[in-house]
Protein backbone atom coordinates (compact mmCIF):
# COMPACT_ATOMS: atom_id res chain seq x y z
CA UNK A 1 0.00 0.00 0.00
CA UNK A 2 2.65 2.45 1.12
CA UNK A 3 4.98 1.32 -1.61
CA UNK A 4 2.23 1.93 -4.15
CA UNK A 5 1.80 5.47 -2.85
CA UNK A 6 5.54 6.12 -3.10
CA UNK A 7 5.48 4.87 -6.66
CA UNK A 8 2.60 7.19 -7.56
CA UNK A 9 4.36 10.18 -5.98
CA UNK A 10 7.57 9.26 -7.83
CA UNK A 11 5.76 9.08 -11.17
CA UNK A 12 4.07 12.44 -10.56
CA UNK A 13 7.40 14.10 -9.75
CA UNK A 14 9.03 12.58 -12.85
CA UNK A 15 6.16 13.82 -15.05
CA UNK A 16 6.45 17.26 -13.42
CA UNK A 17 10.15 17.50 -14.29
CA UNK A 18 9.67 16.28 -17.87
CA UNK A 19 6.71 18.59 -18.47
CA UNK A 20 8.53 21.60 -16.95
CA UNK A 21 11.49 20.96 -19.21
CA UNK A 22 9.20 20.72 -22.23
CA UNK A 23 7.41 23.98 -21.49
CA UNK A 24 10.53 25.82 -20.30
CA UNK A 25 9.18 26.26 -16.79
CA UNK A 26 12.22 27.28 -14.83
CA UNK A 27 11.82 28.34 -11.16
CA UNK A 28 15.14 30.17 -11.26
CA UNK A 29 13.94 32.35 -14.10
CA UNK A 30 10.83 33.10 -12.04
CA UNK A 31 12.86 34.33 -9.10
CA UNK A 32 15.18 36.32 -11.36
CA UNK A 33 12.13 37.91 -12.98
CA UNK A 34 10.65 39.17 -9.72
CA UNK A 35 12.52 42.52 -9.73
CA UNK A 36 10.80 43.29 -13.08
CA UNK A 37 7.59 43.73 -11.10
CA UNK A 38 9.38 46.58 -9.34
CA UNK A 39 9.79 48.30 -12.68
CA UNK A 40 6.05 47.96 -13.33
CA UNK A 41 5.31 49.43 -9.90
CA UNK A 42 7.70 52.32 -10.57
CA UNK A 43 6.03 53.06 -13.89
CA UNK A 44 2.63 52.71 -12.29
CA UNK A 45 3.15 55.61 -9.88
CA UNK A 46 4.36 57.81 -12.74
CA UNK A 47 1.25 57.23 -14.91
CA UNK A 48 -0.91 60.26 -15.54
CA UNK A 49 -4.19 59.88 -13.56
CA UNK A 50 -6.10 60.97 -16.65
CA UNK A 51 -5.98 57.31 -17.76
CA UNK A 52 -8.14 56.26 -14.85
CA UNK A 53 -11.46 57.47 -16.38
CA UNK A 54 -10.56 55.69 -19.63
CA UNK A 55 -9.87 52.51 -17.70
CA UNK A 56 -13.17 52.82 -15.83
CA UNK A 57 -15.04 53.41 -19.06
CA UNK A 58 -13.40 50.36 -20.67
CA UNK A 59 -14.32 48.33 -17.62
CA UNK A 60 -17.91 49.56 -17.86
CA UNK A 61 -18.04 48.41 -21.48
CA UNK A 62 -16.66 45.04 -20.39
CA UNK A 63 -19.33 44.68 -17.69
CA UNK A 64 -22.08 45.51 -20.17
CA UNK A 65 -20.76 42.92 -22.61
CA UNK A 66 -20.65 40.32 -19.85
CA UNK A 67 -24.14 41.32 -18.75
CA UNK A 68 -25.70 40.98 -22.20
CA UNK A 69 -23.82 37.73 -22.79
CA UNK A 70 -24.95 36.27 -19.47
CA UNK A 71 -28.61 37.33 -19.73
CA UNK A 72 -29.02 36.15 -23.33
CA UNK A 73 -26.95 33.01 -22.73
CA UNK A 74 -28.97 32.01 -19.67
CA UNK A 75 -32.25 32.81 -21.45
CA UNK A 76 -31.28 30.51 -24.34
CA UNK A 77 -29.90 27.78 -22.09
CA UNK A 78 -33.11 27.41 -20.09
CA UNK A 79 -35.29 25.96 -22.88
CA UNK A 80 -32.34 23.88 -24.13
CA UNK A 81 -31.83 22.40 -20.67
CA UNK A 82 -35.50 21.33 -20.57
CA UNK A 83 -34.82 19.18 -23.62
CA UNK A 84 -31.60 17.80 -22.16
CA UNK A 85 -33.06 16.68 -18.82
CA UNK A 86 -33.40 12.91 -18.61
CA UNK A 87 -36.43 13.01 -16.33
CA UNK A 88 -38.48 15.05 -18.83
CA UNK A 89 -37.60 13.55 -22.21
CA UNK A 90 -37.07 10.37 -24.11
CA UNK A 91 -33.56 9.30 -25.02
CA UNK A 92 -34.09 10.46 -28.59
CA UNK A 93 -34.56 14.02 -27.40
CA UNK A 94 -32.08 14.37 -24.56
CA UNK A 95 -29.15 12.45 -26.10
CA UNK A 96 -28.72 14.69 -29.19
CA UNK A 97 -29.32 17.82 -27.09
CA UNK A 98 -26.61 16.78 -24.64
CA UNK A 99 -24.22 16.06 -27.51
CA UNK A 100 -24.78 19.55 -28.93
CA UNK A 101 -24.25 21.17 -25.54
CA UNK A 102 -21.10 19.12 -24.95
CA UNK A 103 -19.77 20.25 -28.33
CA UNK A 104 -20.46 23.90 -27.42
CA UNK A 105 -18.62 23.45 -24.13
CA UNK A 106 -15.45 22.08 -25.72
CA UNK A 107 -14.58 25.55 -27.04
CA UNK A 108 -13.12 28.00 -24.53
CA UNK A 109 -14.57 31.49 -24.85
CA UNK A 110 -11.43 32.89 -26.47
CA UNK A 111 -11.79 30.46 -29.39
CA UNK A 112 -15.45 31.42 -29.79
CA UNK A 113 -14.28 35.04 -29.83
CA UNK A 114 -11.82 34.35 -32.66
CA UNK A 115 -14.58 32.60 -34.60
CA UNK A 116 -16.99 35.51 -34.14
CA UNK A 117 -14.32 38.12 -34.98
CA UNK A 118 -13.97 36.32 -38.31
CA UNK A 119 -17.76 36.27 -38.70
CA UNK A 120 -18.85 39.74 -37.58
CA UNK A 121 -15.56 41.63 -37.49
CA UNK A 122 -13.51 43.21 -34.69
CA UNK A 123 -15.29 44.77 -31.72
CA UNK A 124 -17.45 44.10 -28.67
CA UNK A 125 -20.25 42.37 -30.58
CA UNK A 126 -17.98 39.42 -31.37
CA UNK A 127 -17.12 39.28 -27.67
CA UNK A 128 -20.77 39.31 -26.64
CA UNK A 129 -21.52 36.43 -29.02
CA UNK A 130 -18.60 34.46 -27.62
CA UNK A 131 -19.85 34.96 -24.06
CA UNK A 132 -23.36 33.90 -25.10
CA UNK A 133 -22.06 30.64 -26.57
CA UNK A 134 -19.88 29.87 -23.59
CA UNK A 135 -22.74 30.63 -21.18
CA UNK A 136 -25.16 28.40 -23.08
CA UNK A 137 -22.83 25.42 -22.96
CA UNK A 138 -22.10 25.87 -19.31
CA UNK A 139 -25.42 26.98 -17.78
CA UNK A 140 -27.52 24.51 -19.77
CA UNK A 141 -25.48 21.72 -18.22
CA UNK A 142 -25.80 23.11 -14.69
CA UNK A 143 -29.50 23.66 -15.31
CA UNK A 144 -30.35 20.21 -16.65
CA UNK A 145 -28.43 18.70 -13.78
CA UNK A 146 -30.44 20.69 -11.28
CA UNK A 147 -33.69 19.79 -13.07
CA UNK A 148 -32.74 16.13 -12.79
CA UNK A 149 -32.27 16.44 -9.06
CA UNK A 150 -35.45 18.31 -8.14
CA UNK A 151 -37.58 16.78 -5.45
CA UNK A 152 -39.81 14.06 -6.94
CA UNK A 153 -42.64 14.69 -4.47
CA UNK A 154 -44.07 17.87 -6.03
CA UNK A 155 -43.64 16.28 -9.46
CA UNK A 156 -45.61 13.20 -8.35
CA UNK A 157 -48.26 15.22 -6.56
CA UNK A 158 -48.90 17.54 -9.49
CA UNK A 159 -48.64 14.99 -12.28
CA UNK A 160 -51.17 12.82 -10.44
CA UNK A 161 -53.69 15.63 -11.07
CA UNK A 162 -53.39 14.77 -14.76
CA UNK A 163 -51.87 18.08 -15.87
CA UNK A 164 -50.08 18.37 -19.21
CA UNK A 165 -46.33 18.01 -19.45
CA UNK A 166 -45.93 21.72 -20.20
CA UNK A 167 -48.01 22.68 -17.20
CA UNK A 168 -45.81 20.42 -15.08
CA UNK A 169 -42.71 22.18 -16.39
CA UNK A 170 -44.22 25.65 -16.08
CA UNK A 171 -45.64 25.21 -12.57
CA UNK A 172 -43.34 22.67 -10.90
CA UNK A 173 -40.02 22.10 -12.65
CA UNK A 174 -39.15 25.74 -13.29
CA UNK A 175 -40.22 27.08 -9.87
CA UNK A 176 -38.42 24.21 -8.13
CA UNK A 177 -35.17 24.80 -10.00
CA UNK A 178 -35.43 28.61 -10.01
CA UNK A 179 -33.30 29.17 -6.91
CA UNK A 180 -30.48 27.36 -8.67
CA UNK A 181 -31.04 29.49 -11.74
CA UNK A 182 -30.43 32.71 -9.81
CA UNK A 183 -27.25 31.39 -8.27
CA UNK A 184 -26.10 30.08 -11.64
CA UNK A 185 -26.76 33.48 -13.17
CA UNK A 186 -24.68 35.23 -10.50
CA UNK A 187 -21.88 32.71 -10.78
CA UNK A 188 -21.86 33.00 -14.57
CA UNK A 189 -21.96 36.81 -14.58
CA UNK A 190 -19.04 36.93 -12.17
CA UNK A 191 -17.11 34.47 -14.33
CA UNK A 192 -18.06 36.22 -17.57
CA UNK A 193 -16.75 39.59 -16.37
CA UNK A 194 -13.34 37.97 -15.94
CA UNK A 195 -13.56 36.21 -19.29
CA UNK A 196 -14.69 39.33 -21.12
CA UNK A 197 -11.69 41.17 -19.68
CA UNK A 198 -9.38 39.05 -21.81
CA UNK A 199 -11.43 38.79 -25.00
CA UNK A 200 -9.85 42.07 -26.14
CA UNK A 201 -6.65 40.09 -26.71
CA UNK A 202 -8.20 38.75 -29.90
CA UNK A 203 -9.93 42.02 -30.79
CA UNK A 204 -13.34 41.15 -29.44
CA UNK A 205 -13.80 44.33 -27.38
CA UNK A 206 -13.61 45.07 -23.69
CA UNK A 207 -10.85 46.25 -21.39
CA UNK A 208 -8.39 43.55 -22.54
CA UNK A 209 -8.00 45.40 -25.81
CA UNK A 210 -6.29 48.30 -23.99
CA UNK A 211 -4.19 46.04 -21.83
CA UNK A 212 -2.78 44.07 -24.75
CA UNK A 213 -1.97 47.24 -26.69
CA UNK A 214 -0.12 48.90 -23.81
CA UNK A 215 1.85 45.73 -23.28
CA UNK A 216 2.76 45.61 -26.96
CA UNK A 217 4.23 49.12 -26.65
CA UNK A 218 5.96 48.35 -23.34
CA UNK A 219 3.74 50.78 -21.41
CA UNK A 220 3.54 48.52 -18.39
CA UNK A 221 2.41 51.24 -15.99
CA UNK A 222 -0.70 52.02 -18.03
CA UNK A 223 -1.41 48.34 -18.52
CA UNK A 224 -1.14 47.90 -14.75
CA UNK A 225 -3.72 50.64 -14.09
CA UNK A 226 -6.21 48.83 -16.30
CA UNK A 227 -5.41 45.53 -14.63
CA UNK A 228 -5.97 47.02 -11.18
CA UNK A 229 -9.37 48.28 -12.33
CA UNK A 230 -10.22 44.73 -13.44
CA UNK A 231 -9.07 43.36 -10.11
CA UNK A 232 -11.13 45.79 -8.04
CA UNK A 233 -14.22 45.29 -10.20
CA UNK A 234 -14.02 41.52 -10.02
CA UNK A 235 -13.62 41.67 -6.25
CA UNK A 236 -16.61 44.02 -5.99
CA UNK A 237 -18.83 41.77 -8.12
CA UNK A 238 -17.71 38.76 -6.15
CA UNK A 239 -18.62 40.48 -2.90
CA UNK A 240 -22.00 41.63 -4.25
CA UNK A 241 -22.95 38.18 -5.51
CA UNK A 242 -22.13 36.61 -2.16
CA UNK A 243 -24.46 39.18 -0.55
CA UNK A 244 -27.27 38.48 -3.02
CA UNK A 245 -26.82 34.74 -2.68
CA UNK A 246 -27.00 34.96 1.13
CA UNK A 247 -30.11 37.04 0.99
CA UNK A 248 -32.16 35.14 -1.59
CA UNK A 249 -30.80 31.66 -1.94
CA UNK A 250 -29.39 30.45 1.35
CA UNK A 251 -32.57 31.53 3.08
CA UNK A 252 -34.90 29.58 0.84
CA UNK A 253 -32.82 26.44 1.10
CA UNK A 254 -32.56 26.43 4.86
CA UNK A 255 -36.23 27.11 5.36
CA UNK A 256 -37.40 23.99 3.58
CA UNK A 257 -38.55 21.86 6.46
CA UNK A 258 -39.96 23.50 9.54
CA UNK A 259 -42.36 20.80 10.65
CA UNK A 260 -43.39 20.76 14.28
CA UNK A 261 -42.10 17.56 15.82
CA UNK A 262 -43.42 16.73 19.26
CA UNK A 263 -43.84 13.56 21.21
CA UNK A 264 -46.84 11.53 20.06
CA UNK A 265 -49.31 10.77 22.86
CA UNK B 1 -81.87 1.61 -24.88
CA UNK B 2 -84.66 3.71 -23.54
CA UNK B 3 -84.02 7.03 -21.92
CA UNK B 4 -84.68 7.13 -18.20
CA UNK B 5 -86.27 10.00 -16.37
CA UNK B 6 -83.96 12.18 -14.29
CA UNK B 7 -85.28 10.73 -11.07
CA UNK B 8 -84.79 7.15 -12.19
CA UNK B 9 -81.30 7.69 -13.42
CA UNK B 10 -80.28 9.29 -10.13
CA UNK B 11 -81.52 6.29 -8.20
CA UNK B 12 -79.96 4.00 -10.71
CA UNK B 13 -76.56 5.67 -10.46
CA UNK B 14 -76.73 5.68 -6.68
CA UNK B 15 -77.13 1.94 -6.57
CA UNK B 16 -74.49 1.35 -9.20
CA UNK B 17 -71.89 3.60 -7.70
CA UNK B 18 -72.21 2.85 -4.01
CA UNK B 19 -68.85 1.12 -4.26
CA UNK B 20 -66.44 3.67 -5.60
CA UNK B 21 -63.19 1.72 -5.26
CA UNK B 22 -62.68 -2.01 -5.65
CA UNK B 23 -59.55 -4.09 -5.58
CA UNK B 24 -59.64 -7.76 -6.39
CA UNK B 25 -56.65 -9.97 -5.71
CA UNK B 26 -54.21 -7.17 -6.52
CA UNK B 27 -50.50 -7.96 -6.75
CA UNK B 28 -47.78 -5.49 -7.55
CA UNK B 29 -44.02 -5.17 -7.34
CA UNK B 30 -41.23 -2.67 -7.84
CA UNK B 31 -38.73 -5.29 -8.94
CA UNK B 32 -38.71 -8.94 -9.91
CA UNK B 33 -37.54 -10.08 -6.48
CA UNK B 34 -40.58 -9.53 -4.29
CA UNK B 35 -44.15 -8.28 -4.25
CA UNK B 36 -45.09 -5.07 -2.45
CA UNK B 37 -48.75 -6.15 -2.42
CA UNK B 38 -49.73 -9.81 -2.41
CA UNK B 39 -53.35 -10.31 -3.38
CA UNK B 40 -55.17 -7.43 -1.71
CA UNK B 41 -58.97 -7.30 -1.78
CA UNK B 42 -60.85 -4.25 -0.69
CA UNK B 43 -63.93 -2.30 -1.45
CA UNK B 44 -64.71 1.25 -0.44
CA UNK B 45 -68.10 2.92 -0.26
CA UNK B 46 -68.72 6.29 -1.81
CA UNK B 47 -68.48 9.18 0.64
CA UNK B 48 -66.76 7.23 3.37
CA UNK B 49 -63.47 7.77 5.09
CA UNK B 50 -61.30 4.71 4.65
CA UNK B 51 -58.09 4.35 6.61
CA UNK B 52 -55.08 2.18 5.93
CA UNK B 53 -52.80 1.34 8.82
CA UNK B 54 -49.68 -0.77 8.96
CA UNK B 55 -46.01 -0.84 9.71
CA UNK B 56 -43.53 1.00 7.61
CA UNK B 57 -42.79 -0.97 4.43
CA UNK B 58 -46.06 -2.90 4.57
CA UNK B 59 -47.29 -1.49 1.25
CA UNK B 60 -49.59 1.38 2.25
CA UNK B 61 -48.12 4.00 -0.05
CA UNK B 62 -48.01 1.48 -2.87
CA UNK B 63 -51.72 0.82 -2.44
CA UNK B 64 -52.56 4.52 -2.72
CA UNK B 65 -50.43 4.93 -5.83
CA UNK B 66 -52.31 2.11 -7.52
CA UNK B 67 -55.55 4.03 -7.07
CA UNK B 68 -54.51 7.10 -9.05
CA UNK B 69 -52.50 5.29 -11.69
CA UNK B 70 -49.08 6.40 -10.44
CA UNK B 71 -48.30 2.67 -10.27
CA UNK B 72 -49.73 -0.28 -12.16
CA UNK B 73 -50.64 -3.65 -10.77
CA UNK B 74 -49.09 -6.82 -12.13
CA UNK B 75 -52.11 -8.98 -11.36
CA UNK B 76 -55.73 -8.53 -10.29
CA UNK B 77 -58.32 -5.88 -11.05
CA UNK B 78 -58.71 -2.37 -9.73
CA UNK B 79 -61.74 -0.24 -10.41
CA UNK B 80 -62.05 3.39 -9.48
CA UNK B 81 -65.50 4.59 -10.49
CA UNK B 82 -65.63 1.75 -13.04
CA UNK B 83 -62.35 2.69 -14.65
CA UNK B 84 -59.06 0.86 -14.37
CA UNK B 85 -56.39 3.34 -13.25
CA UNK B 86 -54.11 3.96 -16.21
CA UNK B 87 -52.51 7.30 -16.94
CA UNK B 88 -52.47 6.57 -20.68
CA UNK B 89 -56.22 6.17 -20.82
CA UNK B 90 -57.94 9.42 -21.82
CA UNK B 91 -61.00 8.73 -19.69
CA UNK B 92 -58.97 7.93 -16.60
CA UNK B 93 -56.68 10.90 -17.17
CA UNK B 94 -59.78 13.09 -17.06
CA UNK B 95 -60.83 11.43 -13.82
CA UNK B 96 -57.40 12.17 -12.32
CA UNK B 97 -58.37 15.86 -12.43
CA UNK B 98 -60.76 15.16 -9.55
CA UNK B 99 -58.63 12.71 -7.58
CA UNK B 100 -56.66 14.60 -4.96
CA UNK B 101 -53.38 12.97 -3.99
CA UNK B 102 -51.21 14.14 -1.11
CA UNK B 103 -47.93 12.22 -0.97
CA UNK B 104 -46.10 11.52 2.27
CA UNK B 105 -43.95 14.65 1.98
CA UNK B 106 -46.88 16.70 0.66
CA UNK B 107 -45.26 17.73 -2.61
CA UNK B 108 -45.70 21.47 -2.20
CA UNK B 109 -43.69 23.78 -4.42
CA UNK B 110 -41.41 25.30 -1.82
CA UNK B 111 -40.62 28.57 -3.52
CA UNK B 112 -44.18 29.27 -4.61
CA UNK B 113 -46.73 31.02 -2.44
CA UNK B 114 -49.68 29.43 -0.68
CA UNK B 115 -52.03 30.86 -3.33
CA UNK B 116 -49.88 29.59 -6.22
CA UNK B 117 -49.71 26.15 -4.66
CA UNK B 118 -53.47 26.00 -4.19
CA UNK B 119 -54.18 27.26 -7.73
CA UNK B 120 -52.31 24.24 -9.09
CA UNK B 121 -55.45 22.25 -8.30
CA UNK B 122 -57.25 24.31 -10.96
CA UNK B 123 -54.67 23.70 -13.72
CA UNK B 124 -56.74 21.08 -15.55
CA UNK B 125 -59.47 23.70 -16.00
CA UNK B 126 -57.14 26.20 -17.70
CA UNK B 127 -56.69 26.51 -21.45
CA UNK B 128 -53.25 26.57 -23.06
CA UNK B 129 -52.92 30.34 -23.24
CA UNK B 130 -54.04 30.84 -19.65
CA UNK B 131 -51.64 28.27 -18.32
CA UNK B 132 -48.73 29.54 -20.41
CA UNK B 133 -49.13 33.07 -19.05
CA UNK B 134 -50.06 31.98 -15.52
CA UNK B 135 -53.38 33.77 -15.98
CA UNK B 136 -55.97 32.19 -13.73
CA UNK B 137 -59.55 33.42 -14.20
CA UNK B 138 -60.84 35.74 -11.48
CA UNK B 139 -63.39 33.21 -10.20
CA UNK B 140 -60.71 30.53 -9.80
CA UNK B 141 -58.60 32.94 -7.75
CA UNK B 142 -61.61 33.77 -5.59
CA UNK B 143 -62.36 30.08 -5.17
CA UNK B 144 -58.74 29.45 -4.12
CA UNK B 145 -58.92 32.27 -1.57
CA UNK B 146 -62.17 30.88 -0.22
CA UNK B 147 -60.62 27.42 0.23
CA UNK B 148 -57.51 28.93 1.81
CA UNK B 149 -59.65 30.59 4.45
CA UNK B 150 -61.66 27.37 4.92
CA UNK B 151 -58.46 25.53 5.84
CA UNK B 152 -57.56 28.32 8.24
CA UNK B 153 -54.82 30.10 6.32
CA UNK B 154 -56.54 33.43 5.70
CA UNK B 155 -53.95 36.20 5.43
CA UNK B 156 -51.17 33.79 4.49
CA UNK B 157 -52.02 33.64 0.76
CA UNK B 158 -48.74 35.22 -0.24
CA UNK B 159 -46.46 33.41 2.16
CA UNK B 160 -43.88 31.12 0.52
CA UNK B 161 -44.54 27.44 1.23
CA UNK B 162 -41.13 26.84 2.77
CA UNK B 163 -41.86 29.42 5.46
CA UNK B 164 -44.88 27.55 6.82
CA UNK B 165 -45.07 25.29 9.83
CA UNK B 166 -45.71 21.56 9.41
CA UNK B 167 -49.40 21.94 10.21
CA UNK B 168 -49.79 24.88 7.83
CA UNK B 169 -48.11 22.95 5.03
CA UNK B 170 -50.66 20.16 5.43
CA UNK B 171 -53.43 22.72 5.22
CA UNK B 172 -52.01 23.98 1.93
CA UNK B 173 -51.78 20.45 0.54
CA UNK B 174 -55.41 19.82 1.49
CA UNK B 175 -56.46 23.14 -0.03
CA UNK B 176 -54.69 22.25 -3.28
CA UNK B 177 -56.57 18.94 -3.38
CA UNK B 178 -59.91 20.67 -2.60
CA UNK B 179 -59.21 23.12 -5.42
CA UNK B 180 -59.44 20.12 -7.77
CA UNK B 181 -63.13 19.82 -6.81
CA UNK B 182 -62.24 16.25 -5.92
CA UNK B 183 -64.52 13.24 -5.62
CA UNK B 184 -61.69 11.15 -4.13
CA UNK B 185 -58.94 12.23 -1.78
CA UNK B 186 -55.86 10.04 -1.30
CA UNK B 187 -53.63 11.13 1.57
CA UNK B 188 -50.42 9.41 2.64
CA UNK B 189 -49.54 9.81 6.34
CA UNK B 190 -50.23 13.51 6.29
CA UNK B 191 -50.70 13.78 10.04
CA UNK B 192 -48.05 11.31 11.18
CA UNK B 193 -45.45 13.84 12.22
CA UNK B 194 -47.83 16.25 13.91
CA UNK B 195 -48.71 16.62 17.56
CA UNK B 196 -52.00 15.34 18.94
CA UNK B 197 -53.93 18.62 18.69
CA UNK B 198 -52.71 19.65 15.25
CA UNK B 199 -53.33 16.23 13.69
CA UNK B 200 -56.94 16.36 14.89
CA UNK B 201 -57.37 19.85 13.47
CA UNK B 202 -56.15 18.59 10.11
CA UNK B 203 -58.40 15.51 10.25
CA UNK B 204 -61.37 17.76 11.10
CA UNK B 205 -60.67 19.77 7.95
CA UNK B 206 -60.94 16.61 5.88
CA UNK B 207 -64.11 15.58 7.72
CA UNK B 208 -65.62 19.03 7.06
CA UNK B 209 -64.80 18.80 3.37
CA UNK B 210 -66.40 15.34 3.26
CA UNK B 211 -69.58 16.81 4.73
CA UNK B 212 -69.68 19.66 2.21
CA UNK B 213 -69.04 17.59 -0.91
CA UNK B 214 -69.59 13.95 -1.71
CA UNK B 215 -65.95 13.11 -1.11
CA UNK B 216 -64.45 9.69 -0.55
CA UNK B 217 -61.23 9.80 1.46
CA UNK B 218 -58.61 7.07 1.54
CA UNK B 219 -56.02 7.98 4.14
CA UNK B 220 -52.89 6.19 5.27
CA UNK B 221 -52.23 6.57 8.98
CA UNK B 222 -49.53 5.72 11.41
CA UNK B 223 -51.72 5.86 14.48
CA UNK B 224 -54.47 3.23 14.90
CA UNK B 225 -56.25 5.31 17.53
CA UNK B 226 -56.61 8.26 15.19
CA UNK B 227 -57.66 6.02 12.31
CA UNK B 228 -60.46 4.44 14.36
CA UNK B 229 -61.57 7.86 15.54
CA UNK B 230 -62.02 9.31 12.06
CA UNK B 231 -62.53 6.47 9.62
CA UNK B 232 -65.60 4.40 8.83
CA UNK B 233 -63.34 1.48 8.05
CA UNK B 234 -59.74 0.73 8.88
CA UNK B 235 -57.73 -1.76 6.87
CA UNK B 236 -54.63 -3.17 8.51
CA UNK B 237 -51.89 -4.09 6.04
CA UNK B 238 -49.02 -6.38 6.85
CA UNK B 239 -46.27 -7.30 4.45
CA UNK B 240 -48.42 -6.68 1.41
CA UNK B 241 -51.52 -8.41 2.76
CA UNK B 242 -54.67 -7.02 4.25
CA UNK B 243 -54.90 -8.86 7.57
CA UNK B 244 -57.76 -6.97 9.19
CA UNK B 245 -60.60 -4.68 8.30
CA UNK B 246 -62.28 -3.10 11.27
CA UNK B 247 -64.55 -0.24 12.24
CA UNK B 248 -66.18 1.23 15.30
CA UNK B 249 -69.89 0.64 15.90
CA UNK B 250 -71.12 2.21 19.11
CA UNK B 251 -68.41 1.39 21.57
CA UNK B 252 -67.23 -1.86 20.09
CA UNK B 253 -64.74 -2.55 17.40
CA UNK B 254 -66.23 -4.69 14.67
CA UNK B 255 -64.36 -7.11 12.45
CA UNK B 256 -65.46 -6.72 8.85
CA UNK B 257 -62.88 -9.01 7.36
CA UNK B 258 -64.03 -12.37 8.72
CA UNK B 259 -66.97 -11.08 10.73
CA UNK B 260 -66.41 -13.24 13.78
CA UNK B 261 -63.64 -11.71 15.86
CA UNK B 262 -64.43 -9.92 19.08
CA UNK B 263 -63.01 -6.53 19.99
CA UNK B 264 -60.56 -8.14 22.36
CA UNK B 265 -59.38 -10.64 19.77
CA UNK B 266 -58.93 -7.85 17.24
CA UNK B 267 -56.93 -5.68 19.59
CA UNK B 268 -54.84 -8.63 20.64
CA UNK B 269 -54.06 -9.53 17.06
CA UNK B 270 -53.30 -5.93 16.14
CA UNK B 271 -51.06 -5.27 19.11
CA UNK B 272 -49.15 -8.53 18.70
CA UNK B 273 -48.62 -7.69 15.03
CA UNK B 274 -47.44 -4.18 15.70
CA UNK B 275 -44.95 -5.30 18.35
CA UNK B 276 -43.03 -7.44 15.88
N1 LIG C 1 -39.50 3.06 -5.38
C1 LIG C 1 -39.36 1.83 -4.86
N2 LIG C 1 -38.48 0.94 -5.42
C2 LIG C 1 -38.34 -0.30 -4.91
N3 LIG C 1 -39.01 -0.77 -3.85
C3 LIG C 1 -39.89 0.05 -3.26
C4 LIG C 1 -40.11 1.39 -3.73
N4 LIG C 1 -41.04 1.97 -2.94
C5 LIG C 1 -41.38 1.05 -2.02
N5 LIG C 1 -40.70 -0.10 -2.21
C6 LIG C 1 -40.83 -1.33 -1.40
O1 LIG C 1 -42.18 -1.76 -1.44
C7 LIG C 1 -42.62 -2.14 -0.16
C8 LIG C 1 -43.81 -1.31 0.27
O2 LIG C 1 -43.43 0.04 0.36
P1 LIG C 1 -44.44 1.20 0.72
O3 LIG C 1 -45.69 1.01 -0.03
O4 LIG C 1 -43.73 2.49 0.51
O5 LIG C 1 -44.67 0.95 2.27
P2 LIG C 1 -45.32 1.89 3.38
O6 LIG C 1 -45.91 3.07 2.71
O7 LIG C 1 -46.33 1.02 4.03
O8 LIG C 1 -44.24 2.25 4.32
C9 LIG C 1 -41.42 -1.99 0.77
O9 LIG C 1 -40.82 -3.25 0.90
C10 LIG C 1 -40.51 -1.05 0.04
O10 LIG C 1 -39.18 -1.34 0.33
MG1 LIG D 1 -45.41 5.04 2.95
Amino acid sequence: MNQKNNLIIGVIIALLVVASYNVDANPIEFVEGLPNLGIVAEELVQVDPKYVPTALWAMFETIQMAFIGTVVGVAISLPLSLFAARNLNSKFVYAPMRAILAAIRTFPSILWAILFVIMVGLGPFAGVLAIIMYTIGFVAKLQYESIETIDSDPVDAVSSIGVSKWQLIRYVVIPESAPHLLSQFLYMFDYNVRQTSILGLVGAGGIGFYIINYIKFFEYGKAAIFMIVVLITVLAIDWASVKIRDKYIIKSQHGQEVSIKTKSK
Amino acid sequence: MEKKSLNDSQNFSFILTKKIIQMNDVWTSYDSKSYALEGVNLSIDRGTNYAIVGQSGSGKSTLLKLLNGMMVSSKGTIKVDYLTPNTNDKKFKKMMHTIGYIPQNLGLIKNSTVLQNVLIGALPRLNKIQSLFNKFPEDEINEAKKIISQVGLKGKENRKAYMLSGGEKRRVAIARALMQKPHILLADEIVSELDHVTSREIMDLVADAQKRMNLTAVMVHHDMQLALEYANRVAVIKEGNKILEIGVEGDTIVDFQTGDMTTDEIMEMYSSESKK
